[in-house]
């Protein structure tokens, strides 16, 4: 590593900056005091959390990841990361979660550690990462601080390690922690899409070419008239985002999901919908409920990018006038619709679609504050069909040796309108549902449909409003 | 930890009343119940910004209608009260937005006062003294108050030397009213002009590969 950096430093002047990708500035466009597109991944530890421990585990963790030495400018044509020498601090939490990362004239980082108790929290810009980009660093800073904070978990390892080489397997240290490959700053910083295009046996030019066809038959099939529903409600006091979390045992809700013939994803999604219907006086009979659900698309076309590389599905449900439907009819409507957009057809459609965007010649000439109009107005029509939102993480585990030293994960992103995120640990499954509104009613009738079919639940909510704060509450 | 008997469901830390249906919770196990969200006090309270902005608002007009009573304008008392809060409004806006970069508020306070200076001349039957004496002034103080605020919070040369340029180059502005005879006294006008020459002489020959690398960055296309 030193010997990396000594050669950096002996070579001419590098370039220390890279253009925003196009996918990434959707999130500065939709960004908002209310919506900072900012998520957070907590871990919850055994003990009180050791600020000089997490501190050094943070600065080590930070030197092997390129890409979180970035912060944000603004150009004449476009947004892009620079590389910054800044070194990250953690802090005690006294932020109300997800607040905003990225001011505009300032040159912060993207991304910070926070710690409460017994959490640790990362929070980083989705402008600099998904989900999935930023748990490889907040897993690596887990792994980090437990080795720090409980040195006799090292020893673990290397019985770990003797028991590997016993068995004439790779050097499980050397698989410990991630290691991308990506060096430089301006490697690890690059967008996802033209790596994968330029790796990929795809030239871009082909997507440059595609552009035009796109831009003509991607136009969204029109379908029957419908409302979509939308959440209204009275915002919190200074545009904090509401957190009602909830943690269960994953074995008890994986059994109702399977009762459903569902996926968990699905089994969720539907009971949100059911909630919403049922608690929600002005839902009307023929609204469609409409969901955004974002998938990570690593898992379809391999690559090892941190930075933003996912696409969203939408999946919706109309309710008829006839009857109340069962929940297994919503999980099937929903399963087919998720199926099929994620065929294989369906997503390279998707994966050319962004391409072809991030390669469009037309969109480089165009100044930035244009674009991020156009990108404004293209959200705010997006929005307007979609009434919730979610997103799964799914099963996290860490090597066994420090497995047992993290109780539970959560994980939740500011919200423009209600929405919930999971992740699970263990035998632990934690819903997170944010929203900009001070009501509760869709969280109440969620946790009382999964307690009334006997999942033990335990609740946590941050104050959002001043009666509550004072203590009235 | 407390319990609501109505969710059925354990509830973390210091709360009387369920979070979800505000009915009042039970005392239930002796697990510890810390909420892992700290209190967090609000930043402001939106409704009570409001409030407050209004009444500062109706306080300006009062005192503008009041003073009308003794001090009368051509302008009238309905128009200048509604300039103040105008330009109250954006100059605070400004300061508010651009509180991160000094230099950039500079610019954007050299064109907004600007502005506002000849539409209030213009509204008040034009007598040039905007042109002649507000923007040459205007243009001078922010250039010197530029070279000096950016010492003093120590700005990078790379965050500060376009604005710095922009803000010499608006100070040629001037210029143009001597040209086309805009002003009744020249002085305030050459004077600018002349600063900004200095200046702008002083900015090439110290920062002239700085500004390259900005421009380069920025505009890239």
């Amino acid at each position: 590593m030193g010997v990396k950096q000594v050669k950096q430093k002996e070579q001419p002047k590098q370039k220390e900056w890279v253009r925003l990708d196009n996918a990434s500035n959707i999130f500065l466009a939709a960004m908002s005091t209310t919506d900072t597109k900012v998520f957070r991944l907590s871990a919850e530890m055994q003990d009180k959390i050791d600020p000089i421990s997490l501190q050094k585990a943070l600065e080590q963790t930070y030197a092997r990841y390129k890409l979180y030495h970035s912060v944000l400018r603004r150009g004449i044509f476009w947004y892009y990361l620079q590389h910054t020498e800044i070194i990250p601090k953690v802090a005690p939490e006294v932020l109300a979660p997800c607040s905003q990362l990225y001011h505009f004239d300032q040159k912060e980082l993207l991304f910070r550690v926070i710690y409460n108790q017994n959490r640790v929290h990362l929070e980083v810009f989705h402008v600099l990462s998904d989900g999935t980009g930023a748990l490889w660093f907040f897993e690596d800073l887990i792994k980090e601080y437990i080795l720090l904070r409980y040195p006799e978990s090292l020893d673990e390892i290397k019985k770990e390690q003797i028991e590997a080489k016993v068995r004439h397997l790779e050097d499980s240290f050397v698989t410990y922690f991630r290691h991308n490959g990506q060096q430089s700053f301006t490697e690890s910083a690059q967008s996802a899409l033209r790596n994968f295009a330029r790796t990929s046996k795809r030239a871009a030019f082909k997507y440059g070419k595609k552009f035009g066809r796109a831009l003509l038959t991607d136009r969204t099939v029109p379908t029957k008239k419908r409302r979509v529903y939308r959440i209204k409600g009275e915002k919190t006091a200074d545009n904090r985002t509401k957190v009602i979390e909830l943690e269960m045992p994953v074995k008890k809700i994986l059994h109702l999901a399977h009762q459903e013939e569902a996926t968990l994803t699905i089994y969720l999604i539907a009971l949100f919908f059911e909630s919403i219907r049922k608690s929600k006086s002005d839902f009307q009979i023929r609204d469609t409920i409409a969901i955004s659900v974002p998938v990570n698309l690593r898992q379809f076309y391999p690559s090892n990018s941190a930075r933003n590389f996912f696409s969203t599905v939408k999946l919706e449900y109309t309710y008829t006038q006839e009857r109340d439907p069962q929940l297994k009819e919503i999980c099937v409507s929903l399963a087919k619709q998720m199926s099929q957009q994620l065929s294989k057809e369906s997503l390279e459609r998707r994966l050319s679609r962004l391409i072809s965007y991030e390669y469009n010649p037309i969109n480089r000439v165009i100044p930035r504050p244009i674009k991020d109009g156009v990108l404004k107005i293209i959200n705010y029509s997006n929005n307007r069909n979609l009434t919730v939102a979610m997103s799964n993480l799914g099963r996290v585990a860490f090597p066994q040796s420090i497995d047992g030293y993290v109780n539970r994960l959560y994980f939740h992103t500011s919200a423009v309108r209600p929405q919930f995120s999971v992740i699970s640990h263990g035998d632990q499954l934690t819903i997170s549902f944010t929203s900009p509104f001070i009501d509760t009613d869709i969280q109440q009738q969620f946790v009382r449909e999964l307690t009334s079919a006997g999942v033990e639940v335990t609740l946590a909510a941050n104050k959002t409003q001043a009666d509550e704060l004072r203590g009235d509450f | 930890m407390k319990r609501c008997t109505h969710c059925q469901v354990s509830v973390k830390g210091d709360w009387d009343r369920c979070p979800l249906c505000h009915q009042e919770l039970k005392a239930d196990s002796k697990v510890d119940s810390m909420s892992p969200y700290p209190d967090i006090p609000l930043r402001f309270d939106k409704k009570k910004v409001i409030q407050r902005l209004m009444l500062l608002s109706l306080l300006i007009i009062l005192v503008v209608f009041t003073l009308g009573l003794f001090f009368p304008s051509p302008l009238g008392p309905l128009r200048i009260s509604l300039f103040g809060i105008m330009s109250l409004w954006l100059v605070a806006l400004i300061i508010i937005r651009k509180r991160r970069n000094i230099a950039k508020g500079i610019v954007y306070l050299i064109v907004s006062t600007s502005l506002l200076c000849v539409y209030l001349d213009y509204m008040a039957g034009w007598s040039a003294w905007s042109t002649t004496y507000a923007i040459p002034i205007i243009c001078i103080s922010a250039i010197i108050a530029m070279f000096i605020a950016v010492r003093i919070v120590h700005l990078k040369v790379g965050d500060y030397i376009l604005y710095l340029l922009t803000a010499t180059l608006l100070g040629f502005l001037p210029a143009t009213f001597l040209f086309f005879n805009w002003t009744t006294w020249a002085f305030p006008a050459q004077l600018s002009l002349l600063m900004s020459m200095l200046m702008f002489a002083w900015i090439i020959w110290r920062h002239g590969k700085d500004i390259l690398t900005e421009l380069q960055k920025r505009a890239q296309i």
